[in-house]
């Protein structure tokens, strides 16, 4: 009876003990936790990137000057890791002449932008940064970017070298520049030497029209097990894959002046005419939409595909890569004379621009960088890293030599007989670019390639999407 | 009437470190949430410019629009379906194993229970991306095991489908947990009282650790009806932009998504989206009123 109560009371008292030690341990939990995210929140305000350690390369930023180079450093941020390593590379050489730190930071494409617009909107942007065609114009009229115009001026930088298409992307109607131009790139044809063995037909050359990649295609197709195709389109990407067809044969997504389209014209209805015609062949749309050309090429499902040279690390460095190799862009033989001329071969370009951030602590510093960046011998030494082709025509060969033991002049040598375009846009392209390529845009007609007229209908239906979009601007 | 007492010096004091501790949590939530979501409610009435400057009011516009638009209501209609897929299949499957590892006596339960959980600990888009890649049509593990070619993502007839399912994956770990802490609640003495009765286990779980869990069945009922109607990462990260499912299948947030990130018209996605606040709100009253009827408190 009386154990009873002691063991009551006992347990009780236990128990009394016991929760006020979880208390008291909750509380300092809890004040940890606190102090920690006040921490964070103070370093996420004042700090904004000061990310991965890793991502500096150069081996004589240690301890000693940590905290001066702090301040001064410049943060650069780009969205292919791909070109990470080489641009790091390139910002040390221009550091070991006297210049701040730099620090390469990756964000990926998808979420670079949307960073990016909540940095113009009253963030923090990093200090330099890649620029592209698709939003320069936005960023450059709403002054969210850095005024090199002076600065090019001071320093004297001759914006002749550049190609032209490229330096006018980032120059504003007013004639401000915001943008030295980085690199370019063109499109060319990579095939599978293994599936054209197995299917008994000879390897493509740089003399090939559309029919004849088509009659390849076919054959490859025919001649290999049913899961596995002669070509893909990648119906995702525009630049890379039919927009190339449609200059080809005379059409235009967008005329120069961005004041309309010709997409719904015969020649760019004969164009798209020529892509239903591959897909016959080709790829189903549905494999791709969920697998990717690329993934499709390197498991040896599909003999060709049309990639940018943006792109060409990822084959150089894939499993297979033996078997890959690259021929010129094909052309179409539109005067018939058996020849290709200059304007029968078209490979959209494009090119990115380095910008810095209007509002940077370090404006002088900024604009030398970039300056430094798309000098001829970074550019050189760009090309040379294989990081990607320069800005400035001329050092094409450098860029063919990067990569050992795979051919890439496909890319270089188009530049001498095709004719380059800067990849079609308008002011605000995500209106009409994502929806031309799905339902309701030519999404049904590359679903069914059987149906001549689908495609003809598409070809009308994207010409007024445009028009519309224009419209709206 | 009673007058007011005034505040001690030291009743004063208290008070003032009351606010003091609540500030940090008040500040958060009115600069990440009631800012954000007036600000919202606003730029539903503009058509917004660049990088949040020059938005000119032009009223209800953005809603006209929104209402006409087959795609809004194909997407409402898409997330519906979602849902019906997720919370249901999410709540009966997490209460099944709830029961079955309720059992301390079973080997492994904390196992077992660990490994239900785990998905809730994967990164949604991981989870996607995996799910992504079992679902390809080429490649994928599915069809390779059945020895079809089924286009799990692609055909619009199944596709829906095929992205709750992923979703139900998801979230049944987090629904057991919570059922399992339910079922604690419930006093043995029931259960034996039941046995000595005559009850059968079967009998058992239906009349009584069905009714008197409701309401922890009511609480994830209701916070997993809301979570399926705001569901976004699936469809975003397992469905490419040319996928000809995609229109039936897309939710709409990602609508919401599209016109604001893609396509810059912040506008109009605001709008999309308090179409669907308004949707919500409406099925959490009709639920709020269901309570009343279906949910047994002790």
């Amino acid at each position: 009876m009386n154990g009873s109560h002691v063991n009551e009371l006992a347990s009780f008292t236990a128990d009394l003990i016991y929760k006020r030690r979880a208390f008291m341990k909750m509380k300092k939990v809890l004040a940890i936790a606190l102090a920690g995210a006040m921490a964070l929140s103070l370093a996420a305000c004042g700090g904004g990137s000061s990310s991965g350690g890793s991502s500096s390369g150069s081996a004589d930023a240690g301890s000693a000057d940590a905290g001066a180079a702090s301040s001064g450093a410049l943060t650069i941020n780009i969205w292919d890791a791909n070109q990470q390593a080489g641009i790091q590379e390139i910002c040390n050489d221009w550091t070991a002449q006297g210049n701040p730190e730099v620090k390469v930071e990756v964000i990926d494409w998808d979420n670079y932008w949307t960073l990016l617009e909540a940095g113009a909107s009253g963030g923090q942007l990093a200090d330099v940064f890649w620029m592209h065609s698709d939003y320069a114009q936005i960023y450059m009229e709403n002054d969210i970017l850095l005024d090199l115009t002076d600065y090019i001026a001071k320093d004297g930088v001759d914006m002749s070298i550049y190609y032209p298409d490229i330096a006018a992307i980032y120059t504003r109607s007013d004639g401000k520049i915001f943008a030295l131009p980085k690199d370019h790139d063109t499109i060319a044809l990579l095939y599978n030497k293994a599936l054209f063995d197995q299917a008994g037909i000879d390897y493509p050359t740089d003399n090939w029209t559309y029919q004849d990649m088509y009659e390849a295609a076919k054959a490859i197709t025919e001649a290999t097990p049913d899961d596995t195709y002669g070509y893909a389109l990648n119906t995702s990407n525009d630049q890379d894959g039919w927009y190339n067809y449609i200059y080809s044969y005379g059409g235009n997504v967008v005329n120069a002046e961005k004041t309309d389209t010709a997409i719904d014209s015969p020649e760019s209805k004969a164009a798209m005419e020529m892509v239903r015609m591959m897909l016959t062949v080709a790829t189903p749309q549905a494999v791709v939409a969920e697998s990717g050309t690329d993934s499709l090429f390197q498991s040896g499902k599909v003999g060709m595909i049309t990639q940018g040279s943006w792109m060409i690390n990822s084959f150089y460095t894939a499993e297979n890569s033996k078997d890959y190799a690259w021929a010129e862009i094909p052309y179409f033989d539109r005067n018939g004379d058996g020849a290709c001329q200059k304007d029968e071969r078209w490979t959209c370009y494009n090119g990115l621009g380095w910008a810095a951030a209007a509002n940077t602590a370090n404006p002088d510093a900024a604009a030398s960088l970039i300056e430094y960046l798309c000098s001829k011998d970074a550019q050189v030494k760009q090309a040379q890293l294989g990081v990607t082709m320069a800005g400035i025509p001329g050092i094409s060969d450098d860029f063919a030599n990067a990569f050992e033991g795979m051919d890439v002049s496909a890319f270089t040598k188009v530049e001498e007989d095709g004719t380059l375009y800067a990849r079609p846009g308008t002011r605000n392209s995500g209106v009409w670019q994502t929806p031309m390529k799905q339902a309701g845009g030519f999404l049904d007609a590359w679903q069914a390639p059987d149906d001549p007229q689908a495609m003809s209908d598409a070809c009308d239906r994207v010409a007024k999407m445009i028009r519309d979009a224009i419209a709206a601007e | 009437m009673k007058e007011k007492k005034k505040m001690t010096l030291r009743a004063k004091k208290e008070a003032l470190w009351g606010y003091a501790f609540v500030a940090p949590t008040m500040l958060g939530l009115i600069i990440l949430n009631f800012y954000p979501a007036i600000n919202t409610v606003y730029q539903s009435f503009c058509k917004t410019g660049d990088f949040g400057k020059g938005n000119t009011f032009v009223g209800l516009a953005n809603y006209q629009k929104a209402f006409a638009d087959p795609e809004i209501w194909q997407s409402l209609l898409n997330t519906v379906k979602y849902a019906v897929i997720e919370v249901p299949l999410g709540v009966v499957i997490a209460l099944l194993l709830a029961v079955f590892l309720n059992n301390n006596k079973l080997k492994g339960v904390s196992a077992f229970r660990t490994i239900f959980f785990l998905p809730m600990v994967c990164a949604p888009a991981a989870v996607a991306m995996v799910w992504k890649w079992l679902y390809n049509q080429q490649f994928g593990l599915f069809n390779n095991i059945l020895h079809k070619n089924i286009a799990w993502i692609s055909d619009p007839k199944i596709a829906w489908i095929s992205v709750g399912i992923i979703g139900v994956w998801s979230i049944i770990g987090y629904n057991m947990v919570l059922f399992i802490s339910g079922l604690k609640e419930i006093p043995g003495d029931y259960y034996e009282a039941a046995s000595i009765d005559g009850a059968t286990g079967i009998n058992q779980f239906f009349n009584i650790t069905v009714p008197l869990l409701s309401p922890t069945t009511f609480f994830i009922v209701q916070t997993r009806v809301i979570g399926a109607l705001t569901i976004f990462d699936l469809m975003f990260m397992v469905m490419d932009k040319t996928n000809a499912a995609l229109p039936k299948v897309q939710s709409t947030v990602y609508v919401f998504y599209k016109y604001t990130f893609d396509q810059g018209n912040k506008g109009y996605g605001a709008a999309i989206v308090m179409i669907l606040v308004a949707f919500i709100m409406l099925v959490t009253v009709v639920m709020q009123r269901a309570e009343k009827r279906f949910v047994f408190y002790n």
